[in-house]
């Protein structure tokens, strides 16, 4: 036991130097610095921060809206074509964000198949904030089905049987059987959905562009921000780092408080 | 009888196909077989979570299921109390929402009445506040009997309802579970594959193999009368004696078995038929040498003690009855203190009698006695 702790220390410093030494080296820099307040007021920053916070809730509450019953879906049902949808769904994940802008431009730019469509009743969804959203969606909505998946697949049938001979109805039982014991899969899904909506760059640079106030989110400002202003880009990383890792570790600490955790 | 239940079924699945059929009426009915045999899936037919071919579930002279109407109805109306392997409680509720999640359609106080009759009928005082997880397995079983039953159902469905029970708690949960039983009159229908379990509770018995009922009778017909080598097999019959029919005078019906001549009750089988005779290790009388001429005996046959096992208060001899090779010894169980009085002991030689009414003849013509379709 003691060799093996040993035999693995040189990995963990390594990679948690990996990890560690760039996100912190970027505290390092905007720490010291004069001024951070009104940086922190600049358009630049206070825009890109509206804006991530309205689309990423948005594209996770479409995720939430149409993954539930998709997850639901590929967990119970034998269906012919699941393991089709179920790759299609994958797909995203694995993609280079730069392949979502690309595809979502051909569906709704303005010479896409919907979107000329779209053009001729006068919709424009490119280079606008729905575009941000759909862009975030295309990528981070997989995240959630998958672990919603596993969610409801690890809720044993049994307790919906018996639901079911207790009188009470498919929809009743999903709400009052299903989504408690899934809680907490759903819960991490929708999170980690919402860290990848928030992170995202690629997709929506190529499909919505970077125009602030509009589409710029705080990944794209940054991106700006590196020609002109460092400093602006250094505090928005550093937001960026401390509101994701404060998520992704208060999400943890619930569910190990959970009290029905033990059962998801 | 009024039957409570009526069920014909048929369902096919990859490889396998259930088609069965039996009726009960207040009383215990125990399906019994191997794992894989279709159990489980009768019972999920009768609460209505599983979708039939074709056939007709009648609950109290409601039809719930019945192919030919093309009527099927869902289990939310059924009204079957319905407990599968594992109870299936709801893990994120108390005891008493669990025993409560059935009545959402009483009012408050009429919910909570039920449920503390239920909490009294089931002695679960103090422990409705708890989560299943911190309940022991007995009191699981217990909240989950009552959830059942707390909706009033016109029968109750248990699948394996003991087999995550130690022996000890089997024994006081079998005892609590035949006492609901009897005070309620409610019809149970109980899947297991122990042989004790099956015994112990059922009044009758449908032995299942390969998604077929292969025997249904009292539970005395099917553990002392198997139809088949098959059902012996299952009920735990360790000798079974492939035997010849020789001749019958209309009181006895001699066989040939490895050489001896064995005469049973007259049976309606003529010579030349193969047979299988079967006795149960408890039923093998081994005769003390100074009692042999006491009254007449039939079916002597002398041997060896070519093996012993002790389970506990129980002998296990295996006997090699002379000129039979070792695949038809028989095997005898008798009491730890016979054993020590007849001073038993491996390699000693022995005499036994196999009594007439003991022996029980499978097979032949007329597919052997006790099928006890009495129910069809």
């Amino acid at each position: 036991m003691e060799r093996l702790f040993w035999l693995s220390l040189l990995p963990l410093v390594l990679l948690v130097g990996l990890l560690a030494l760039p996100l912190l080296s970027i505290f390092l820099r905007v720490l010291p610095h004069d001024g951070i307040w009104e940086t922190v007021q600049q358009p630049i920053v206070t825009e890109a921060l509206r804006l991530s916070f309205l689309t990423s809730l948005s594209s996770t509450l479409f995720a939430l809206l149409c993954g539930t019953p998709v997850a639901y879906l590929l967990a119970r049902s034998r269906f012919r074509g699941a393991a089709l949808l179920d790759t299609l769904i994958d797909l995203p994940m694995v993609l280079p964000p730069t392949v979502a802008g690309v595809a979502l431009l051909m569906t709704f730019g303005r010479r896409g198949i919907l979107g000329t469509w779209l053009d001729v009743v006068g919709v424009h969804i490119s280079f606008t904030p729905v575009a941000v959203i759909l862009a975030q969606s295309f990528v981070s909505a997989p995240f959630y089905i998958r672990a919603a998946r596993a969610g409801f697949q690890s809720v044993d049938q049994d307790l919906e049987r018996v639901a079911y001979t207790l009188g009470h109805s498919p929809l009743r039982t999903f709400f009052q059987v299903t989504i408690p014991l899934a809680f907490p899969a759903l819960l991490s899904g929708a999170v980690m959905a919402w860290a990848r909506a928030l992170g995202e760059f690629g997709a929506t640079i190529m499909f919505a562009g970077n125009l602030m106030g509009r589409t710029q989110t705080m990944p794209l400002a940054i991106y700006a921000a590196m020609e002109s202003d460092l400093t602006a880009a250094l505090v928005l990383s550093a937001m960026l780092i401390v509101v994701s890792f404060s998520v992704l570790f208060g999400v943890r600490l619930l569910l190990h408080r959970s009290p029905y955790g033990a059962y998801a | 009888m009024v039957p409570m239940l009526e069920v014909t079924l048929q369902k096919r699945l990859d490889g396998f196909m259930l088609d069965v059929a039996f009726i009960a009426a207040n009383e215990l009915v125990v399906l019994f077989g191997p794992s894989g045999a279709g159990k489980s899936l009768t019972l999920q037919a009768i609460a209505g979570t599983i979708h039939p071919d074709a056939g007709r579930i009648v609950i109290d002279n409601q039809i719930v299921y019945d192919s030919e109407q093309h009527l099927d109805l869902p289990p939310q109306v059924r009204r079957v109390g319905y407990v599968p392997q594992h109870y299936a409680l709801f893990p994120h509720l108390t005891a008493a929402a669990n025993i409560g999640f059935g009545l959402a359609h009483l009012s408050r106080a009429e919910r909570e009445q039920r449920v503390q009759d239920m909490v009294t009928l089931f002695d679960l005082q103090g422990l409705t506040h708890r989560r299943p997880r911190e309940l022991s397995g007995g009191q699981q079983q217990r909240v989950a009997l009552a959830r059942a039953l707390a909706v009033r159902p016109r029968l109750l469905l248990l699948d394996e309802p003991f087999a995550a029970l130690d022996l000890a708690l089997r024994e006081s949960l079998r005892e609590e579970l035949a006492q609901v039983q009897a005070r309620t009159g409610i019809t149970v229908v109980m899947v297991t594959h122990d042989l004790t379990d099956a015994f112990a509770l059922g009044h009758r018995i449908l032995v299942y193999e390969a998604g077929r009922v292969i025997q249904h009778g009292t539970r005395e017909e099917v553990f002392f009368h198997p139809a088949t080598r098959h059902v012996a097999e299952l009920v735990g019959t360790r000798n079974i004696l492939p035997a010849v029919v020789e001749r019958s005078d209309g009181v006895t019906l001699w066989m040939r078995w490895q050489g001896h001549q064995i005469a049973v009750l007259a049976h309606a089988l003529t010579p030349g038929t193969l047979v299988e005779l079967c006795i149960r290790p408890t039923q093998i009388l081994i005769v003390r040498p100074d009692r042999l001429a006491e009254r007449e005996r039939v079916n002597l046959l002398s041997g060896t003690l070519v093996r012993e096992q002790m389970h506990g208060e129980t002998y296990l001899l295996s006997l090699r009855v002379d000129g039979s090779p070792a695949a038809s010894d028989l095997e005898i169980a008798l009491p730890a203190y016979v054993y020590h009085r007849l001073a038993l002991d491996t390699d000693k030689r022995v005499t036994v009698e196999l009594r007439q009414q003991a022996l029980h003849v499978m097979g032949g013509k007329d597919g052997g006695q006790g099928t006890g379709d009495r129910g069809q």
